[in-house]
């Protein structure tokens, strides 16, 4: 009976608790009910996993492959929610550092933005990262002025009978101006192993490209985004490679798709299709059509772009600036 | 008195609410035919102020580029005043029956438009934006489209948007058009026993358009489209206005 009379509260308080944090719903469910999937993008364009937003006939789109990617998430999610109205994707554009706190605060059900899992430090706590869905990436290097190109060749021919790459970039860059994005896999990188360096910090890519103060010797960043823009956007900058032409690759990194820690229905959904959407050759071809095709952005964007979710959108982006990292 | 004024206040909203139509006569004719010119030279207006301000829009080195809605809204009225003689502001008694409010509604469906580009616009460091007179057009012509019972369409005979394309009545007038000599007057017919308005206002490529739409043919242009080998002069489409008889 005091039992009883202890316990009668219970269900009440077990009705609020799940009222404000439905605990007995998986993300999967959710989502279904929801007929939403919200997806976090960073503000800054890695193009080309995403390129900058464009204006198109159906209003602002965002294209690139992280977004093919999220449209095929998307459509799995459909099939499986078996619902008569397509789950939509909607984007949360943000600043890259923000997405990690979005995706804790649970005001996203993953991000994409050509996030790499495998290089220290880029884990924090409380975040899950998927099966990659783009592989064999990885820290490049890019150089715009050529006497600096000279210099870091002609270092790297004294190490060419060290077959370590670490040491060579270690020996090639010492002394020089390098900028990284801040959190990103490169800065992670360039603070564990590059001690020599004058590191500059920026906040976005184009940031680093445009800063005069301090004048920016080597940017460092994926792989994937450095070739791609050295051809088609910045053509004066280009790729560091070895001294027989072969591309530098200072770390191997594969890219990952963001989400929380908790959700394991959710976690298995993403890896199984990423599994499916390798075994079938999509993945592939997606990285075909993105890295090595011929293509205009914005016609891409009019044709298969995603909307943004305007509320979510910063007033306008500013690509930030660069400064001196401390100790540097 | 001010308690009674209360009472009544309500009612008298009510019945606007419940019968919209009394007092307001249906245009004439003559009056819709006017309103559709206009409807046609406001959203003209419009792409005229985007074209001009592209190298503003495509700025890479500013962020916020002052090119707000009402910024927008300012110039619209200026070239709208240069092409009709009508200040929108002011003249409200000088146009036909009803054409104040339909063009309210298309200024402000245009102003709209410039309000959600407003994030790719003032993006710093990202050139060409594809914030372009179609593009701008073919939302504008859309958002007002969908308040309204009046249709406006960008179209042309080989439309880059397939959303575009004309239908068959479209098609006959572009055809027609695109033999006769340049003019901004509208096409205006009565069809279906005149219960519906269809009026074409022709647009001319000017040498800025040549850009993406001139020589080489079938060279990409900036947005990754064949360019189509137009000559400044030349045809580039038509602003397509439908007016249902009974559109109030």
């Amino acid at each position: 009976m005091a039992a009883i009379l202890l316990l009668q509260g219970c269900g009440l308080i077990y009705d609020a608790v799940t009222t404000i944090h439905p605990l007995t719903r998986d993300e999967l469910s959710s989502i279904c009910a929801r007929e939403r999937l919200r997806v976090g993008i960073a503000v800054e364009p890695f193009r080309p996993f995403v390129f900058p937003a464009v204006y198109t006939n159906e209003g602002i789109r965002v294209t690139g492959l992280d977004i093919e990617l999220i449209r095929e998430i998307a459509a799995a999610l459909t099939s499986y929610c078996n619902s008569p109205t397509p789950i939509v994707a909607t984007l949360h554009v943000t600043r890259f550092p923000d997405l990690f706190i979005k995706m804790n605060e649970r005001q996203l059900d993953l991000f994409v933005s050509s996030v790499s899992g495998t290089v220290p430090g880029t884990r924090p706590a409380g975040l899950w990262f998927s099966a990659p869905y783009f592989r064999n990436d990885g820290i490049a290097a890019i150089i715009q002025r050529p006497e600096v190109a000279e210099r870091v060749r002609a270092q790297f021919q004294k190490q060419s009978e060290n077959r370590d790459t670490r040491v060579a970039v270690q020996e090639g860059f010492a002394g020089l101006t390098v900028a990284v994005q801040k959190g990103r896999s490169s800065h992670l990188y360039a603070e564990a192993n590059l001690k020599r360096i004058r590191m500059v910090i920026c906040d976005s890519l184009p940031a680093a490209i445009e800063t005069k103060d301090p004048i920016i010797d080597v940017i460092l960043s994926e792989h994937s985004i450095l070739e791609y823009v050295t051809k088609r956007v910045w053509q004066d900058w280009h790729l560091v490679t070895h001294t027989d032409g072969a591309p530098l690759r200072l770390t191997h990194a594969d890219l990952s798709i963001v989400t929380s820690d908790e959700h394991r229905p959710f976690q298995w959904f993403l890896n199984n299709l990423l599994f499916h959407l390798e075994e079938s050759g999509r993945l592939t071809q997606m990285r075909t059509r993105w890295i090595d095709a011929e293509y205009a952005p914005t016609r891409r964007a009019t044709a298969e772009g995603l909307p943004l979710e305007v509320a979510q959108v910063p007033d306008h982006y500013d690509q930030g600036q660069c400064r001196l990292a401390e100790g540097s | 008195m001010l308690a009674r004024s209360l009472i009544f206040l309500p009612f008298g909203l009510m019945a606007m609410l419940l019968w919209p139509h009394c007092g307001w006569a249906q245009p004439s004719q003559k009056e819709t035919e006017r309103t559709a010119e206009l409807l046609a030279t406001l959203l003209d207006a419009g792409r005229v102020v985007i074209e001009r301000n592209q190298p503003l829009i495509n700025d890479s080195q500013r962020g916020d580029k002052g090119f707000s809605p009402d910024v927008f809204e300012r110039l619209v009225l200026d070239e709208f005043f240069r092409q009709t003689q009508i200040d929108l502001n002011w003249s409200a008694s000088s146009l036909p029956l009803h054409a104040k409010d339909l063009l309210t509604l298309l200024l402000l469906a245009s102003k709209e438009v410039v309000a959600d580009a407003q994030f790719v616009i003032n993006q710093r460091g990202i050139g060409y934006k594809n914030f372009i007179p179609a593009t701008f057009g073919s939302q504008a012509a859309r958002k007002f489209s969908k308040q309204s019972k009046v249709t406006i369409k960008q179209t042309t005979l080989d439309p880059r948007n397939l959303r575009n394309a004309p239908d068959a009545y479209e098609e006959t007038v572009l055809r027609r058009l695109a033999h006769q000599p340049a003019s901004t007057t509208p096409l205006v017919e009565w069809i279906d026993g005149g219960r519906l308005l269809r009026a074409m206002m022709p647009i001319y490529y000017s040498e800025d358009c040549l850009t993406c739409h001139g020589s080489p043919k079938g060279i990409l242009d900036i947005s990754g489209y064949p360019r189509e080998g137009a000559q400044a002069g030349e045809l580039a489409g038509a602003i397509s206005i439908q007016i249902p008889v009974d559109h109030r």
